[in-house]
């Protein structure tokens, strides 16, 4: 997957670059409008990950110069700036998801696939690992081809897991990915614990391997070295 | 009092006050003239009289009807002095008290010492006096009441520039970002009284803008650097690292987040004071409130907490939904954070309010005080105090009226819907 990070902040935008990369993405970095600009005009990607705050200008602008020159990428947008107007009139603008700064780099990652998955024709709403396999449209989870009962919050955490393999996920990343921006005031991390259990004892119960790792004072980890 | 009463009091006063002494004097000088004048005509009349006996021509005892009474005295006694009396007595006649005035005059004619007494019925004291007050008082009515009426008409005319500025600086608000702009008066201390307000007001707004501004660059400021610090910990914690590094990087990630989260707080706060939802479309709040329902009852059912919601059907609301979505999310997790083990959550819904009630240790500090940003019931407790403060203003916004109470081991929020 070829993706164009368009993010002033060299920082950040090396922290995604590195993160995708790992992932085996290929990224290229636009720290201006001007740069994007061209850089969309010569290359095709497939997703684009857009900061609404640029030094040249607005990335609302810059979304209606892709929507424009009919481009076909994804766009995740990725802003400092909460204000619902802009979340709205960057839906509205063709985006596809919106995130707000600061973000964990595997949500950031776990939005991406999604949107990329939404796009995709044929099998992109597969997300399959091994034994286990996940239908994103319809919600549906077989472990070696048997139908797994998950809840809608345990679909979600596999899922997460499954598209960040070999990735510490923390626990905060976890809580923000499941129960939103506004509940993350509660002390989720037991409930991280409980759904994570209850996740695992249904993948044994099945038959399946049990991939997901704790790790020590940080979080958990999908393991695909496990037998 | 009004400032137009003020005025025609004092102006009454003064007016009374003049009017006393005036009258007094008017009294002393009309009684003085009318005195003068009488014994100048009784003084003549005896002068008169003694130049007839000094011609030795027979005298009338009688002048003008009044009897002139001619007295030889023994002794000597200087010429052409005399003597005033005046005198009040009762006449039965007249049922009346009348005022004599006497006038003696002394004369030596041919080596004779007489004194010729003369005398006259003068106005009495009291009558003038009578007269005066009564036409004093006529006159203070009429004055009372046309500076009553001409106060009244003038000073609405006169004040217009002051009711005005006085209005306007009633409707003035920070939050609207209008500068007062007073228009300019006919007035010299009112154009300098407005001259003050606007330059006042326009200060004020300008110190309030900027300050409002800084707080919010710095919230979206601070956005960055914490997604760079976010982000990098993200990348730190793939690397190899011993139980300590992990146990520390899990430390500044549990700091990060709670800072983030404070940061996202203190923006919603700026924007729901900016009124940047304002909304005027009726949202099902119902559904809203019952899609809460739903997604906390897992959470509820998680704490070990009996979680009761009566939410009635079309309670329609015109609130922002992002609003009502926080409000709801931020009372539903107070009621599960400062719950009991095997406590309660009763949640109400109906047109008239929302009652949202949970067990609970009681409060450590007034429950009105909660409202406040960054008070907790709880120092210790992980939340970082501001949910309250947000559902505060997020009903002011919306004019609810929001009460918390603590009741027999209940925290009771009712919020009533306008």
């Amino acid at each position: 997957m070829k993706v164009l990070i368009i993010e002033d902040n060299e920082e950040l935008a090396n922290s995604i670059q590195r993160f995708l990369t790992h992932e085996g993405y290929i990224c290229e970095l636009s720290y201006t409008c001007e740069e994007a600009r061209e850089k969309l005009t010569l290359y095709s990607y497939d997703c684009i990950i857009l900061d609404i705050m640029l030094p040249d200008g607005n990335g609302l602008q810059l979304l209606k110069f892709i929507r424009e020159a009919k481009i076909q990428s994804s766009i995740l947008i990725a802003s400092a700036k909460n204000a619902l107007d802009d979340k709205i009139e960057g839906l509205e603008g063709g985006a596809d998801d919106y995130i707000t700064k600061p973000f964990h780099l595997a949500e950031l990652h776990a939005r991406l696939r999604a949107i990329y998955r939404r796009k995709k024709l044929n099998g992109g709403h597969l997300v399959e690992f091994n034994e286990i396999s996940l239908d994103t449209d319809k919600m549906e989870t077989a472990v070696n081809g048997s139908a797994l009962e998950l809840t809608r919050k345990e679909f979600d955490l596999l899922l997460y897991f499954m598209v960040n393999k070999n990735r510490v996920l923390s626990r905060q990343s976890i809580a923000t990915h499941l129960w939103g921006d506004y509940t993350d005031s509660l002390d989720n991390f037991d409930f991280v614990y409980q759904h994570l259990k209850n996740l695992r004892k249904k993948i044994a119960a099945a038959g399946g391997t049990d991939y997901i790792d704790t790790v020590y004072g940080l979080g958990y980890k999908f393991n695909t070295a496990k037998k | 009092m009004k400032l137009v009463n003020k005025f025609t009091l004092w102006y009454i006063s003064i007016t009374l006050f003049v009017m006393l002494i005036g009258g007094t004097i008017a009294y002393y000088r009309v009684k003085k003239e009318i005195d003068d004048g009488e014994i100048e005509r009784l003084k003549n009349l005896n002068n008169k009289t003694a130049e007839q006996i000094r011609l030795g021509v027979a005298t009338e005892l009688q002048t003008n009807g009044r009897p002139i009474e001619i007295a030889k005295l023994d002794s000597n006694v200087v010429s052409n002095t005399c003597e005033v009396k005046e005198s009040s007595f009762y006449n039965p006649n007249i049922n009346h008290k009348e005022c004599r005035l006497t006038v003696n005059s002394y004369y030596t004619i041919n080596d004779q010492s007489y004194r010729i007494s003369s005398y006259n019925y003068v106005t009495k004291t009291s009558q003038i006096l009578r007269g005066l007050i009564s036409s004093f008082l006529l006159i203070l009515l009429l004055l009372a009441v046309l500076i009553g009426i001409s106060a009244r008409l003038v000073s609405n005319r006169i004040l217009r520039p002051f009711h005005v500025a006085l209005d306007r600086i009633h409707h003035f608000s920070l939050r609207d970002k209008k500068p007062m702009q007073l228009p300019e008066t006919r007035t010299k201390e009112f154009n300098e009284l407005n001259d003050f307000l606007n330059k006042m007001t326009d200060k004020v707004l300008e110190d309030y803008n900027a300050l409002k501004e800084f707080s919010e660059n710095a919230s979206h400021e601070l956005q960055t650097p914490l997604a760079i610090m976010r982000t990098k910990l993200d990348l730190l914690m793939e690397t190899e690292l011993n139980d300590d590094q992990a146990q520390l990087i899990g430390n500044i990630q549990a700091g990060i987040d709670k800072l983030s989260r404070i940061n996202q707080s203190l923006i919603l706060l700026n924007k729901l004071e900016n009124h940047e939802f304002e909304t005027s479309v009726n949202i099902p709040f119902c559904r809203a409130t019952r899609e809460a329902a739903a997604t906390f009852s897992e959470l509820m059912d998680m704490h070990a907490l009996e979680f009761e919601s009566h939410v009635e059907e079309k309670v329609h609301l015109p609130v922002h939904p992002a609003l009502a979505d926080i409000l709801l999310n931020n009372l539903l997790s107070n009621a599960i954070r400062h719950n009991i083990p095997g406590g309660k959550v009763v949640l109400s819904l109906n047109r008239q309010g929302l009652i949202i009630k949970n067990t609970g240790e009681a409060p450590e500090v007034p429950t009105e005080q909660l409202f406040q940003r960054f008070k907790k019931g709880n120092q210790s407790s992980a939340s970082i105090g501001v949910g309250l403060a947000i559902v505060k203003q997020i009903c002011d916004l919306n004019s609810y009226r929001i009460s918390y109470v603590y009741e027999e081991n209940w925290h009771i929020m009712d919020i009533r819907f306008p």
